[in-house]
């Protein structure tokens, strides 16, 4: 710690922490507009059918309906977030794909006439055979979900480094093992909201975005108009999780319906429509196998998937590219090969969730590695210092890893948990378990290929310099974005937090920047934040030194006092006194800064997907207590240690640890996507897609060891998504240890754990 | 009774007074209208949120006679001659109350979407318990999810409050 | 979400809402809390033309000792009102602690103790203590009135006896001696969780033998059932683990369990034998817990 700085490193309350406990934050579905409308959209019924014939005419005689449409009202140009694959369409026109499929959407005078108006709307369905099951979606005369996409197959990765069967054959003990995971969905406390105003020439969305610029960007689009014609603003979000990266019907859909009514029409979704949106993640089939030498240094991994993308591609290319690049993160291999199908069902589109297609190979990945630490009799913990990955190396993928401080995160984990003294001496039905994470800072790419630069940021000083404003096209979703970077605005002027205002996540005001995923902001954002930070701060020590006389280089600013650094005893000035001399002789007082990623990654197919200016890392022990009559899992004590480089807020970096652990505790043990054999989901409200409550969760020990990543600003690197990558295999550890059984699926349920127990009783099983 | 008056289409509609934050409210709802939407469309209180409608993720937990509850589970009418207490009338002036600042202060909020229906559920307990242990905090607020925080920074908050002795900060109540 | 429209009453007394049933018959509902009838006309399986509300039914409210008759419990007492009610608490503190594991504190403060009877729901939290400690139940119509037993209210799974235009008023814990009582839940989360199994037992022990014992389980049946075979065997005998143990095994091949989202027949199964076991070594051992 032997930096000084003035405001970040500081646990600064929120900034829009006052307007959320008083009620005031007016989230998207909170907002009114004067002539406003209601609109809501209308699902299928069937998982997959030919659509026959719509017909809309009772919706329209239902008094206070004031507009109706379908897909013969909307352009039929396909989209989606992904580039390689635009599969969508606003509404379908020729067919369905999964229960909830949008169909048509109305728009009346209140929300009671929407649902009355969905029921009057009558559809003809010639019902298909669906593909529900995606193991059997690529067999021969299995029903098609796109016709562009024979075998339903969406997306097809092989990628092969150094030599893996030599390795294997070299190896003193080579393992396999299968596992599967989950479909998951993020659930937001805030569903998703829009509204719409399209006027003249000009479309106006408000929206619960995770995006501005992507929405705008495929909104504008869609509609074949400018983006400057496109605004997209964000008011305050309630969560995210990679479920609002992409404009839904409900952008698309309230857009058009605005634009017929010619009056603002706020759209949403029902809790169970959300779910039917889905964009969650992706249940995984996974085979790891991997061969070690006798001290158990992995010498070779071979992967290969099977992913259920749903019906749409959402985001799941991306998602694919991750299950299987990012395996290479935390331990050190040369030799690695993996396959990997992201097939299409019928069911709802799966996308990107908070870790990004990471978590569950990792689940499968540590659950291996314990089994063959098992094996070798060697412990969990030191096999993983024995193959921990460390700082400036590269993967077997071509990935470039500057800081890592892994094996410290293992040590201290290890230390702070009590690891060596527990392990193997905890009572009956107690035991512990240890996994390892890491995650990007930012994807190395865009969503869509462009050389627009990763972010931008500008601020302004007002003219006394008793305020900055700092603009930026971040997207706070109660990460905390909006305070961190105006911790960073500070820091680079040499000003003071208290002192800043922010416009954020408004395309017509603020400058260009990708938005919230993929643990991108504090890095990315946070460095053209850092850069207009420093421009102002060059211009005021430049105007200070006219008014000081002495020469720029020997002056520092720092919390609003200019001082001289080899003049102690010279007389400081302050920040406004140099900002207003500054507008009065020069005018508008701007800092501008950029952020382009250099380029990143090797050249073969796929390479870019992974690629990251910096990764986090970090090591989590948990300590479960079973039941062993009834497989009920206890969870009761979590030590999560984190490489996150400089810590910007330690207050609201430790709230991202809590949360990423919270929902990935939520995947290991309570939280499925039910179906029926239709295609319907079995359980969309939230009493029986269980969310941890506040008595469900254990004492959590969040700690950090000392980083500095030189890709970041002032050393920072992400958090928000790597507490959640290893909780699953570190649960499926802990349950292995405390009873001796491997559940080999998501979720870690009571009933498994009870099942195995006692199918290890009567001898069905081994370990 | 609540008057009635029957539309053209032969729907009723009833006259109802709800005392909301201290203030009493006349307004004419359908018997099928729900509190949560006269809270949010009516007195336009929108602090207190629609998260599912069916009572199980707690965000539009008011306080009925000073009870924590799910308003999206109550009918207007069912409501009409009671009082009411939504996130905007916790603090009784421009000051905000003690576990308002104690969320603010102690990382408890992150998307703020459970915010008012969390600080309700804590206030209720404070005001029925002024010094509860840990547990006490945690089943007062198990009825309310929230996605971001695992209730790690939220019950930190809850309990700094219990700390402190005895103040004001109590609700006008049953 | 939105709720079709319908007509409603509030009627100022409990024989004018027995009229009021009797005027619209099928077509009309009782709303006591509401949350079961909200939930399910929320989610387009109810739609009645009219409801009449209890609101104004104060006397249904209350939580009363009677001497020689017993605890009354009005039927518009909400799961909160028996968690918190000083009698319950003094003489089955189960009850209070059954109450309490019902749904969350926002919808216990709603959700009211007849509704959830007259509701149905094999899982139910309160059906099986109440059932286990001998409870009746009053039902008014404007033909007059009967009492019957709880576990005789149940036909199937939100299916009662309770006839269109009859109001189920109030629950009766007689007057008893037992010596203890206990509610044992098995849920998938620790709040807001329907039970995967839930078990009451109620037993009278005298000098190291169980003079009595009653033994309700819910959630692993059509209907909260009695385990007449596993009672039968604890029935005059002298207290041991086996013993014990025996009867949750008997228990556990009485019920009748289901496989559904929330767990499987077998596990259920399983789960009642572990439970009974466990809900009779606390009720002997512990009192009214």
């Amino acid at each position: 710690m032997s930096e000084n700085y003035s405001v970040i490193g500081k646990s600064v309350p929120k900034i829009d922490g006052r307007e959320k406990a008083t009620g005031a934050a007016k989230y998207t579905g909170d907002l009114k507009f004067p002539n406003m409308l209601f609109g809501k959209i209308l699902g299928s019924p069937h998982a997959h059918a030919k659509i026959l014939s719509i017909d809309t005419s009772e919706a329209e005689k239902l008094p206070g309906v004031k507009a109706v449409i379908t897909h013969k009202d909307v352009p039929t140009l396909k989209y989606g977030i992904s580039p390689a694959r635009w599969d969508e369409n606003i509404f379908c026109s020729d067919k369905v794909r999964f229960v909830g499929d949008k169909v048509a959407a109305v728009a009346c005078i209140d929300e009671e006439t929407c649902y009355k108006a969905l029921k009057l709307i009558k559809v003809e369905y010639e019902v298909l055979p669906a593909v529900l099951d995606p193991l059997h979606a690529m067999d021969e005369g299995a029903p098609q979900v796109h016709d562009e996409y024979p075998r339903n197959i969406n997306t097809e990765i092989h990628q092969n480094f150094g030599d893996v069967e030599k390795a294997f054959a070299e190896a003193y003990y080579v393992r396999t093992d299968y596992f599967v995971g989950q479909r998951t969905y993020q659930s937001p406390i805030e569903p998703h909201s829009a509204v719409s105003i399209w006027k003249d020439n000009k479309l106006t969305i408000y929206s619960s975005t995770q995006s501005p610029h992507y929405f705008q960007h495929y909104i504008a689009r869609e509609f074949g108009l400018k983006m400057g014609d496109v605004r997209i603003i964000k008011t305050y979000v309630g969560g995210g999780f990679g479920g609002k990266l992409e404009p839904t019907g409900l952008e698309f859909a309230g857009a058009v319906l605005s634009r017929l009514t010619g009056r603002p029409v706020k759209t949403f979704y029902d809790r169970h429509e959300m779910f039917a949106h889905n964009r969650g993640r992706h249940r995984e089939y996974m085979e790891m196998t991997t061969g070690v030498d006798k001290e158990g240094k992995i010498l070779g991994v071979y992967a290969n998937f099977v992913m259920d993308g749903g019906a749409y591609t959402s985001l799941g290319i991306a998602s694919a590219y991750y299950a299987g690049a990012l395996l290479t993160l935390t331990y050190e291999f040369e030799n690695y090969k993996w396959d990997l199908h992201r097939v299409y069902t019928n069911l709802p589109a799966c996308g990107a969730q908070r870790g990004h297609g990471a978590p569950q190979p990792k689940y499968a990945y540590e659950s291996h590695l314990d089994n063959i630490a098992k094996e070798l009799g060697i412990d969990p913990l030191e096999i993983r210092l024995r193959n921990a990955r460390r700082p400036n190396t590269v993967t077997a993928n071509e990935f470039i890893i500057n800081s890592c401080e892994l094996t410290a995160c293992l040590e201290k984990a290890g230390e702070i948990s009590g690891w060596r003294e527990k392990k193997g001496n905890l009572p009956k039905g107690r035991g512990i378990g240890i996994a390892t994470g890491s995650f990007v800072s930012g994807a190395g790419y865009p969503i869509y290929r462009t050389d627009l630069p990763q972010a931008a940021a500008m601020i302004k000083v007002h003219e006394d310099g008793s305020a900055a404003t700092l603009y930026t096209g971040a997207t706070d979703i109660g990460q905390g974005s909006d305070t961190i970077l105006c911790q960073m605005a500070a820091e680079g002027m040499g000003y003071r937090y208290e002192n800043m205002k922010i416009i954020a996540a408004d395309t017509e005001t603020t400058p260009h920047d990708f938005g919230a995923y993929a643990s991108r902001q504090t890095l990315m954002s946070g460095t053209a934040v850092k850069r207009a930070g420093e421009e102002i701060k060059k211009q005021i020590l430049d105007m200070a030194s006219t008014m000081m006389n002495l020469p720029p280089d020997d002056l520092e600013c720092r919390e609003g006092i200019i001082f001289s650094i080899s003049r102690p005893n010279a007389t400081p000035i302050t920040f406004e006194e140099a900002a207003r001399r500054f507008f009065v002789l020069r005018g508008p007082l701007i800092g501008r800064g950029v952020y382009v990623v250099p380029r990143l990654g090797g050249t073969y197919k796929g390479a870019a997907v992974g690629t990251s200016p910096a990764y986090s890392y970090c090591a989590q022990i948990t300590e479960v207590q079973i039941d062993e009559e009834t497989g009920e899992i206890d969870v009761r004590e979590i030590w999560d240690v984190h490489d996150c480089g400089k810590v910007i807020n330690p207050m609201l970096l430790h709230g991202q640890v809590h949360g990423a652990l919270y929902m990935g505790m939520g995947e290991s043990i309570w939280e499925q996507v039910l179906f029926d054999d239709k295609g319907k989901i079995l359980n969309p409200h939230l009493g029986e897609y269980r969310l941890p409550t506040a008595l469900d969760m254990p004492i959590i020990h969040s700690e950090l060891v000392e980083s500095f990543e030189p890709a970041g600003p002032w050393g920072a690197k992400e958090v928000g998504e790597g507490a959640t990558n290893p909780t699953m295999g570190c649960f499926s550890n802990a349950i292995f240890d405390a009873m001796g059984v491997r559940v080999n699926s998501l979720p870690l349920t009571y009933e498994k754990v009870w099942r195995a127990m006692k199918e290890k009783r009567e001898g069905i099983t081994k370990d | 009774m609540a008057q009635v008056i029957t539309d053209q289409q032969g729907i009723k509609h009833y006259m109802i007074t709800i005392n909301v934050n201290g203030d009493d409210y006349t307004r004419v709802v359908k018997a099928n209208t729900v509190l949560v939407n006269v809270l949010r469309d009516e007195l336009d209180l929108t602090g207190t949120k629609k998260g599912c409608e069916l009572g199980n993720c707690g965000s539009c937990t008011i306080l009925l006679e000073g009870k924590p509850v799910d308003s999206c589970m109550i009918l207007a009418i069912e409501a009409d001659g009671r009082s009411i207490t939504t996130i905007e009338g916790i603090a009784d002036s421009a000051e905000l109350d003690k576990v308002q600042e104690s969320f603010i202060n102690n990382g408890a909020i992150q998307c703020g979407y459970c915010t008012p229906g969390m600080i309700l559920s804590a206030k209720a307990l404070l005001t029925r318990n002024p010094h509860p242990n840990e547990h006490e905090v945690r089943e007062a607020i198990a009825g309310n999810l929230c996605r971001c925080t695992g209730y790690v920074n939220i019950v930190k908050a809850v309990l700094k409050v219990a700390e402190e002795p005895n103040d004001k900060g109590v609700i006008s109540n049953e | 979400m939105y709720l079709p429209d319908f007509d409603y009453y509030a009627p100022d007394s409990l024989s004018e809402a027995c009229e009021t049933l009797d005027r619209f018959g099928a077509k009309a509902k009782v709303l006591s809390g509401g949350t079961d009838i909200i939930s399910k006309m929320k989610g387009g399986l109810l739609s009645p033309e009219v409801l009449i509300s209890l609101k104004k039914l104060e006397d249904l409210k209350k939580i009363e000792y009677v001497s020689g008759k017993g605890v009354v419990i009005g039927a518009r007492a909400t799961h909160n009102d028996l968690v918190n009610s000083k009698i319950l608490n003094d003489k089955y503190l189960s009850v209070s602690e059954a109450a309490h594991h019902m749904a969350s504190n926002q919808i216990r403060n709603i959700g009211t103790v007849g509704g959830n009877l007259c509701n149905a729901v094999p899982s139910a939290d309160l059906p099986p203590i109440l059932i286990a400690l001998g409870a009746t139940v009053k039902l008014v119509g404007s033909n007059g009135e009967r009492t019957m037993l709880l576990e005789d209210l149940f036909t199937g799974p939100m299916q009662t006896v309770i006839a269109h235009n009859e109001i189920l008023t109030e629950i009766v814990i007689p007057e008893q001696s037992l010596t203890g009582s206990t509610y044992i839940k098995f849920g998938l989360r620790r709040s807001g969780a329907l039970a995967v199994v839930g078990i009451a037992v109620a037993v009278t022990v005298s000098q190291g033998t169980i003079i009595e014992a009653k033994i309700a389980i819910g959630a692993a049946a059509p209907t909260p059932m009695r385990a007449r075979e596993a009672e039968e065997h604890l029935r005059g005998n002298m207290i041991s683990d086996e013993l014990i143990e025996e009867a949750g095994l008997i228990a556990s091949k009485e019920s009748k369990p289901i496989s559904d989202i929330r767990g499987s027949a077998d596990y259920r199964r399983d789960l009642v034998r572990v439970f009974t076991r466990r809900a009779l070594h606390k009720a002997i051992n512990e009192g009214h817990v």
